[in-house]
């Protein structure tokens, strides 16, 4: 499901799903990747310390990584999803 | 020092040459049964030919070749079946993987990889049950268990190898049991006990492949380490409530250092989940069926990574480089439910894999890595002062006792009890006129209403502590499962001013329903 016009979608599993009490927001875009953190620390806060720091984060299905990827940006129409560590089995 | 360099060397050269012979002995068990076929045809072709039959010359033209050799061999089986005949495999075995046997992605080199495999599955739970059922069920050489816990009744629901009668006995011995009659043919080796990182090394280095079917973040990275050192790809996957993740880690398993090497379990999540997360008396759900298939899955895996030469050596198909890594995404209530994520390459800085890596052989041998440390300390939660805390026994006594100096009768409208398990766990079972407020709301309750940003959500998260401030002069006591979440819950209140600056008692009672159940009402259901 797309979008509304100038969002993107961002998906919540395991850990962030329970912490946000939604699987998913839509957001608006574009944002830089590096400054996704601190928006959802204020919409969700204390998410970062809890959950994002350990998260993987994925742009359309693609890995990134939030430290060292200088420059992306999160576009109009993106999926993005915090991917907690699941550890359990 | 020097000594243990050549202890070393030399188990790596023996360890590199037995598995040039136990290669070169498949090869040869080929070989000699491609040999055999193929004098058999050609005497075949010969006796036919000796026959003067008119019906040869059609047979020999007439039918397509693939069928031809397959009636030869078959008339050959009849005929010429000589008592010294060798197949490559038992004729029971023939019969017993038949249908993967047929299947082209395995065929009959295939199913001999998979017999001279060894596969360790480490975790003989929700994941490894299933795992191992399917890889013992495919004729797998050799499988290694390991597990020091004992079965217990709430695990048999997803740990499909124990039954009811096996409660109370160690997985492994339980898992052998039920394996063992699934599949005799298979060698089965049992490791009673937890994973260490002393005894990692020594332990994986004898498999070809590496299952994870453990549960905590600590042996996750333990076992990535591990595998990283040794050189052996590793088949991770997870699963908690309704969610699963599947990983092949460490493929190709190339040495340390080497980037083309497939990323490890650290490239993905180079920082562990905080400890807390970990602990929370809300956690620990989980459906069977989830956690099955996430197993079932790394068995696939691990039976795809064995078989790998098998398809492009025999199918003729074009060697091409590994798959890229991928996270896959196992999501029950969502949809799609499966998602797969495209990985990255070993990360640069990586602390395993990577040429900057810290993790030595030695390090992990000697202990001196400490993984329960690195993935933060599971002590219980001591957050409250002896005054804000209440045993089971004595909040009874308030609950259930006359008074013995007024003669009051016991009143459970004097204070407010407050559960803050998650509402399912309420609805399974709950004290009587106890008010849930579950732990999460609790948590994303804001102090503030303006910084809230859900609007629409602000009456029903906030409804609890209003309804909590219509009551100033009532002690607030605070409940959960094993006495963990209470404690963070009576302080996040004391935060929000319900205990309106010390005049109001909140407290929590220690050990929770668990210690309720156990000191006071027996008959209080255990989950
Ligand atoms: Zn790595």
């Amino acid at each position: 499901m797309a979008p509304a016009k100038g969002h993107f979608t961002i998906l919540y599993f395991a850990a962030a799903a329970s912490f946000t009490a939604r699987s998913t927001d839509e957001l608006p875009a574009p944002v830089q990747a590096c400054s996704l953190f601190a928006q959802l620390e204020e919409r969700y806060p204390g998410i970062t310390l809890k959950v994002l720091s350990s998260c993987a984060v994925t742009v359309n299905l693609e890995y990134i990584d939030i430290d060292e990827d200088d420059g992306l940006t999160i576009k109009e129409g993106d999926e993005v999803a915090i991917i907690p560590p699941v550890s359990s089995g | 020092m020097a000594s243990s360099t050549i202890v070393e060397s030399l188990r790596k050269q023996i360890a590199s040459c037995e598995a040039q012979l136990k290669d070169l002995r498949r090869q040869l068990a080929e070989a000699e049964h491609y040999q055999q076929q193929q004098r058999e045809q050609d005497s075949l072709h010969q006796t036919t030919a000796a026959y003067s039959d008119p019906f040869t010359h059609d047979m020999s033209y007439g039918i397509h070749d693939d069928f031809r050799s397959e009636v030869f061999a078959a008339l050959s089986h009849v005929e010429v079946g000589s008592p010294s005949r060798k197949w490559p495999l038992d004729k029971t075995e023939y019969k017993r993987y038949g249908r993967q046997l047929i299947m082209p992605e395995i065929g009959l080199q295939g199913q001999l990889c998979l017999k001279e495999a060894s596969v360790l599955i480490v975790g003989v739970g929700g994941l490894g049950c299933p795992a191992a059922a399917y890889l013992v069920g495919s004729g797998v050489g050799t499988v290694g268990l390991i597990d020091g816990d004992i079965v217990e009744e709430s695990n048999l629901h997803r740990q499909v190898l124990h039954s009811t009668a096996s409660v109370g006995m160690s997985k492994v011995d339980s898992a052998r049991v039920a394996l063992n009659s699934l599949n005799p043919n298979v060698r089965l080796v049992a490791h009673p006990s937890r994973l260490t990182s002393e005894s990692a090394i020594s332990i994986l280095q004898d498999y070809d492949v590496v299952l994870d079917c453990t549960d905590t973040p600590a042996s996750r990275y333990l076992i990535s380490d591990a595998c990283v050192l040794l050189g052996k790809p590793l088949v991770s996957a997870s699963a908690l409530r309704t969610d699963g993740q599947l990983m092949v880690l460490n493929y190709p398993p190339r040495p340390v250092g080497d980037p083309s090497g497939g990323p490890c379990y650290r490239c993905v999540f180079p920082k562990p989940p905080p400890a807390e997360s970990v602990v929370s008396c809300g956690d620990g759900g989980i459906l069977g069926p989830v956690v099955g298939v996430m197993g079932v899955l790394q068995a696939l895996e691990a039976i795809k990574l064995l078989t790998r030469q098998t398809n492009e050596v025999f199918r003729h198909v074009e060697p091409k480089p590994a798959d890229p890594p991928t996270l896959l995404i196992f999501s029950a209530y969502s949809n799609p439910m499966f998602r797969s994520i495209r990985l990255r390459n070993r990360r640069q800085k990586c602390a395993a894999c990577s040429a900057q890596s810290s993790v030595t052989p030695e390090a992990l041998k000697s202990g001196s890595l400490d993984y329960v440390q690195f993935c933060g300390t599971i002590s219980p939660i001591n957050a409250l002062a002896s005054n804000e805390r209440i045993s089971a026994e004595n909040y009874a006594k308030i609950r259930l006792e006359v008074n013995p100096y007024t003669g009051m009768e016991p009143d459970k409208d004097s204070h407010i009890l407050v559960d803050v398990r998650e509402k399912v766990q309420f609805g399974l079972c709950s004290l009587e006129g106890s008010l849930n407020v579950p732990f999460s709301t609790i948590t994303t309750t804001l102090p503030n209403l303006a910084n809230t940003w859900h609007n629409d959500e602000i009456p029903q998260a906030q409804g609890w502590v209003t309804e909590l401030k219509n009551h100033p002069e009532k002690p607030i006591f605070v409940i959960c499962r094993l006495g963990n979440d209470s404690q963070l819950s009576v302080k996040k209140m004391k935060e929000l001013g319900l205990d309106h600056s010390g005049q109001r008692w909140i407290g929590d009672i220690k050990g929770g329903l668990k210690a309720w159940r156990n000191n006071v009402d027996r008959e209080f259901p255990e989950y």
